[in-house]
């Protein structure tokens, strides 16, 4: 209930934010949520308000990074190409569109030390996807 | 053409905020991952800072933007356990700002030595 209470609340986040940390945030969240349940339901309810507060204060704060153009990842690409790919290989292919984007926007921008993460991240995701085409049989 | 290195000035440096500063400091001797920063970040503030993840991650896609940390390939963690180090921009960064903060702990002892000797 708790995590799916965090996943709908991690929504309100830009889409390009879920797709880098989504994951991750809730794999946090989710071990500090067991450790808390431990200390007696007072904590874990003062435990679960303060992390819904701050997850919807961060959602409204990585939109306004988003919308003055400071963000760190790019808008991905529209997902109409990819929508009836499974799950996993859709997201690898949000990453590599991101990663991609990323790249694209450093160079432009005469910003190489950007580019150098942004190219490290393209070819880790690039290689991700290859994996998961062969996995699931799917042609290039 | 002569180069000059930019020496470090902690007059000159933006005082981080918390988050930012704690998650450096943690950072500082060892990449660590999500979690594991949360609990390190409690541990170095004697329990009195707890970040949420929403702050959390908040400060670290900061970070990353601002090439101060970077993410780290660690074999034995999946990639829900993405792991961060420091970068050398962001153990410059946090050289700076506990200089910063020396200096303003010196002058603050000072004023207040100063203002017990007068009363």
């Amino acid at each position: 209930m708790t995590t799916f209470t965090y996943r709908a609340v991690l929504r309100l986040y830009p889409p390009d934010h879920r797709i880098w940390f989504g994951a991750e945030m809730q794999s946090v969240f989710e071990e500090a949520a067991l450790e808390h349940r431990g200390r007696g339901s007072i904590a874990y309810a003062r435990f679960l308000l303060a992390e819904y507060a701050a997850l919807a204060g961060g959602a409204a704060i990585a939109w306004a990074a988003k919308l003055a153009g400071r963000a760190y990842v790019h808008q991905p690409q529209p997902a109409t190409q990819t929508a009836l790919l499974p799950g996993e290989v859709q997201e690898a292919q949000d990453r590599l569109n991101v990663s991609l984007n990323g790249l694209l926007h450093a160079i432009s921008h005469h910003e190489f030390l950007k580019a150098r993460v942004y190219a490290a991240e393209e070819q880790k995701a690039r290689e991700d996807l290859r994996l998961l085409r062969e996995k699931y049989n799917i042609a290039e | 053409m002569r180069h000059v290195a930019e020496q470090p000035d902690a007059t000159n440096s933006k005082p981080l905020t918390e988050p930012v500063l704690l998650i450096l400091m943690s950072l500082a001797s060892q990449p660590r991952h999500g979690y594991a920063l949360m609990k390190d970040i409690e541990t170095l503030s004697n329990g009195r800072v707890r970040l949420s993840t929403g702050t959390l991650y908040g400060a670290l896609r900061r970070l990353l933007d601002d090439l101060w940390i970077e993410r780290f390939e660690q074999e034995d963690t999946s990639r829900d356990k993405q792991a961060y180090r420091l970068t050398y921009e962001g153990r410059r960064q946090l050289q700076l700002e506990l200089e910063r903060l020396k200096q303003l702990t010196k002058v603050g002892i000072a004023r207040l030595r100063l203002s017990e000797a007068q009363s």
